[in-house]
């Protein structure tokens, strides 16, 4: 290790440590602060610029200092984004609203931690309403940590209602009002098998419950005793083998939260009807927070993606308003 | 205890992300033990979800034909295991070769279906409404979108002349795609680089609410 | 299902009296209580089409009495004993139930209770009905249709292939660099990477980059080179080693054939991820390789190669990663063309013949999307009934999932 390198790294080190005791908590910045911090990035990238047009191209590690800080300081600034509703995710607001209490919901929690950022919102949201509205939830995952993640958002739920937690006055019944059924491998043939029967994928639940003790299971044999399904999904499996199979064999109506990723991949299926609607990415979900009036965080990392945005595109206009002016000077 | 957890789970966080910077000695042992842990944890998940709850709990009380369908998943698990001797380890073909042919089997149906008969219904069905410019172009550039990826994915024919012309009008149609897919990507690679950020500045430094 | 239906009748009941008690005329309250509400009529059994022979559609006319004074059904199964069950309750818009995992073969007679504020009037049983399998979904006639001419025309085309028959694909782009970029490797004595995706062995992605792996393997083995193959899938594995080794007899050079070749990382999907980029900075491949199933990893991995100088040359069917590697390999091959690549390095007569039967899905896909679109402007534009009748009945008859 070079000496430079060993005396930033010492000093970035430090910067965290007077981060982690030293400043007030939380952290919030003025709108004087925050109009400043703003400039200084806009600065950055004009000199970004500059030397960029003088051929002097930057080091792909100042990009990434740079949209990492696009990222994070956007945390400490108090702004409120406009947001407008998508036809697509209000199709699945509207889906879900006509369900009536004691709806069974078959919610497929198809992704793990790396995707929760864009993904537990959306499905935080859609447990708090749906305990809120008494439906019957039946939780499960094709991913193995899918249903920690189901849990997670029953945690959500309880925060946001504490009276939802077991022993309260509320209190939503685990086996009665929602169950995770846990996780099964076999990706698509899980779904198929499902077609027939929850049991034969399903013999216990998450705490090794059988099936038929379950009591909100009793009358669930497959999709045919369903009302809805949302899936939550990062990849494969996810929502085009749920579409696939579920929709197109067994005619569950669904709809779909998918990471952004996923989401173009998703909306031949949307187009064409076989998705009753469906939540893309970081913006998806904070459409969906705000329908169900449940605001988390994904309202909250829109002002963070935008800036970071921001400063993509800037790179883009960058890099080639500087190829182009190269390439004239060649001539 | 929590704390520690806390703690750990930021050091280890860094230490992936200083790859940006170059690669180190952090790094390397981070990704040794994410390595090994992830290794490990499916090896756990797959015991407790496929051999105990699946197969223990499963054919306890269960029917004779659902019985000798799990046994029948078990032989094919253990035929996968021959292949630590070399000389039954052709017997963990057999196993290999049921799951490319049941996968394809269903493949078949589900892609013919969903991918391919209801997309040309969606295609060639007009919009519920037609009423603006903007519906009746966007259902025609559909149409076109989708003749001309066709003919670029067609490989029986040489791409020249109009073919060729067609095929070429189908690529750009799919860099236009690509283009918005890319604009979708980043923004889910943001979403995970702000998951961790707001882990590391928020539960560990506890600057954000 | 006893529990539940009688459960609901319960509730109906109960609501019912709330309802009554609601009423202001006394009168009306006692009328109720002594008038039973008309029973339904007509009541049908009929076998549900389709099935494993375990479901019986049940169907009825509805009461005649005052909508608002039917509360809901109870549908009664007899097994031909005339002991009638409950099996469940429909609410009095609905008239009717499909009962389900019958036992196919049995005769099953039906009853249904219409439940009124003063109790529940039974109707006439039903004729008996048997729950029956079919062994096809005529309704799927279309899907078979054209299954059978795409199907048949693989098999043609595979025969045809297998008799000798040259088959003609086009050129695909990226493939000429494939060989390339493996000398080049060689030249500078620095191994090849191949990255067969994070899918396993039942994602068709992967067979086509197995195929792919044999044909490079070969030129790796006939050239001396070196193939790095870090796999996410323990299937993955044994195939890949199986085809390295394969490619290495037949290079005639079996002893240069190490299992060290592939290797298992991880099936976790950023542990893979993190795991490949070590390598690739430590051993700085000057060639990476990467064909099959992608998602997340597939801009980290190429980015990667990127900065350490590589010829990278991808191919994926997953439409959202194929930007990545558009902007950050040297070639790509994009969808199908994997499939084509797979075809046309190996020259199995099943997968030319499979690509060419496939071409000819593509020709029906073509021809019906002008006829339909077609059919829809003439339509819409002139008011042409036949056309919309022909779009209706024939084409969205045909390209629909019944």
């Amino acid at each position: 290790m070079k000496r430079t390198e060993l005396v930033v790294s010492s000093l970035i080190v430090v910067a965290l440590m007077i981060c982690k005791f030293l400043l007030p908590k939380p952290l919030l910045f003025s709108p004087l602060v925050s109009t400043i911090v703003t400039i200084l990035i806009g600065c950055a990238f004009l000199v970004i610029f500059i030397l960029t047009v003088k051929g002097k191209p930057i080091e792909r590690r100042i990009v990434f200092l740079v949209v990492g800080i696009a990222l994070v300081f956007p945390f400490f600034m108090k702004v409120e984004l406009p947001i407008r509703i998508s036809p697509e995710v209000q199709q699945v607001y509207d889906k879900m609203s006509s369900l009536p209490a004691g709806s069974k919901v078959l919610a497929a929690f198809d992704y793990d931690p790396p995707s929760a950022p864009e993904l537990q919102p959306m499905a935080d949201a859609f447990m708090k309403y749906a305990f809120e509205h008494d439906f019957k939830v039946i939780m499960m995952g094709l991913w193995p940590q899918g249903p920690q993640q189901a849990n997670q958002s029953v945690e959500a739920a309880w925060a946001y209602n504490p009276q939802w937690m077991p022993d309260s006055a509320d209190e939503k019944v685990y086996g009665v009002d929602y169950v995770n059924l846990g996780f099964q491998s076999g990706n698509e043939f899980v779904i198929l098998r499902m077609g027939e029967s929850f049991k034969s994928m399903f013999p216990a639940d998450l705490y090794y419950t059988a099936y038929d003790s379950v009591p909100l299971l009793k009358n669930i044999h497959n999709f045919s005793n369903i009302d809805w399904g949302v899936n939550f999904s990062a990849g494969k499996p996810g929502t085009v083998e749920w579409v696939q199979i579920a929709v197109d064999r067994h005619n569950l109506p669904m709809s779909a939260g998918n990471t952004a990723v996923q989401a173009p991949m998703a909306y031949p299926y949307l187009n064409a009807g076989q998705l009753i609607g469906l939540m893309g990415g970081m913006a998806g979900a904070a459409e969906f927070e705000k329908l169900t009036g449940h605001t988390g965080k994904a309202i909250t990392f829109l002002l963070s993606q935008t800036y970071a945005h921001v400063a993509v595109i800037l790179f883009i206009l960058i890099g080639n308003v500087a190829f182009f002016l190269n390439k004239k000077e060649k001539k | 205890m929590e704390q520690f957890g806390i703690w750990l789970a930021a050091l280890l966080t860094i230490g992936i992300i200083s790859f940006l910077y170059k690669d180190n000695i952090l790094y390397k042992a981070c990704e040794a033990i994410f390595v090994g842990v992830s290794a490990g944890y499916w090896f756990v998940t797959y015991f407790w979800d496929n051999l105990y709850r699946k197969f223990y709990l499963g054919i306890q009380g269960a029917e004779l034909s659902d019985q000798i369908f799990l046994w029948m998943a078990v032989a094919l698990g253990v035929m996968m295991l021959t292949r630590l001797f070399d000389k039954i380890g052709w017997l963990s073909r057999w196993p290999l070769a049921f799951i490319i042919g049941a996968t394809a089997g269903l493949y078949m149906m589900t892609y013919f279906v969903s991918n391919a008969f209801v997309q040309i219904g969606a295609t060639i069905t007009p919009p519920p409404s037609m009423e603006t410019i903007g519906d009746k172009i966007s259902f025609v550039l559909i149409a076109i979108g989708t003749f001309c990826g066709l003919i670029y994915f067609f490989f029986s024919k040489e791409h020249k002349g109009a073919f060729g012309g067609a095929a070429k009008v189908g690529i750009w149609f799919l860099m236009v795609t690509f283009g918005a897919s890319f604009g979708y990507t980043v923004m889910s690679r943001m979403s995970l680089m702000l998951g961790r950020f707001d882990f590391l500045f928020g539960e560990w430094l506890g600057l954000i609410k | 299902m006893r529990i539940a239906s009688f459960g609901i009748f319960i509730l109906l009941v109960f609501g019912c009296g709330l309802t009554a008690l609601a009423q202001d005329d006394p009168i009306d309250m006692v009328e109720s209580e002594i008038v039973l509400p008309a029973p339904a009529s007509k009541v049908i059994a009929l076998n549900h089409k389709y099935d494993i022979g375990e479901i019986l559609d049940v169907s009825w006319e509805s009461s005649t009495s005052d909508p608002e004074l039917v509360f809901g059904y109870i549908i009664y199964r007899s097994e031909g004993d005339n002991k009638f069950d409950s099996v469940g309750a429909v609410l009095s818009k609905i008239n009717s139930f499909s009962d389900e995992e019958l036992i196919p073969g049995k005769s099953y007679n039906y009853q249904i209770g219409t439940i009124g504020a003063s109790g529940v009037a039974l109707s006439e049983p039903s004729e008996p009905a048997i729950p029956d399998w079919e062994l096809f979904n005529l309704e799927m006639w279309n899907i078979a249709l054209i299954g059978f001419i795409i199907c048949g025309a693989v098999i043609a085309y595979i025969f045809s292939a297998k008799a000798g028959r040259k088959l003609f694909i086009r050129k695909i782009g990226g493939l000429e660099a494939l060989e390339e970029a493996v000398g080049r490797a060689t030249e500078m004595g620095r191994p090849i990477l191949f990255i067969p995706g994070i899918q396993d062995m039942d994602d068709v992605q992967t067979l086509a980059a197995i195929t792919i792996l044999g044909k490079v393997a070969r030129v790796v083995a006939d050239y001396d080179s070196k193939i790095m193959m870090p796999v996410s899938r323990s299937l993955v594995m044994t195939s890949a080693r199986e085809t390295i080794k394969e490619a290495y007899l037949s290079a005639g050079r079996p002893d240069a054939y190490s299992d060290d070749m592939a290797y298992y990382v991880t099936d976790e999907q950023f542990g893979y991820v993190a795991a490949v980029n070590g390598l690739m900075v430590r051993e700085k491949p000057a060639t990476c390789l990467y064909l099959g199933a992608f998602f997340a990893e597939s801009l980290i991995l190429s980015e990667t190669g990127n900065s350490i100088g590589a010829i990278q040359i991808a191919g994926t069917a997953r439409p959202g990663q194929l930007p990545f590697f558009v902007a950050a390999c040297d070639y790509t091959l994009i969808g199908e063309e994997l499939f084509a690549a797979s075809a046309y390095l190996s020259g199995d007569p099943k997968q030319l013949g499979s690509l060419k039967g496939q071409d000819l899905g593509k020709v029906v896909a073509m021809v019906a999307i002008v006829l339909g679109t077609l059919a829809a402007t003439l339509a819409s534009a002139w008011d042409i009934e036949i056309m919309q009748k022909f779009l209706d009945n024939v084409m969205l008859g045909i390209f629909s999932n019944h």
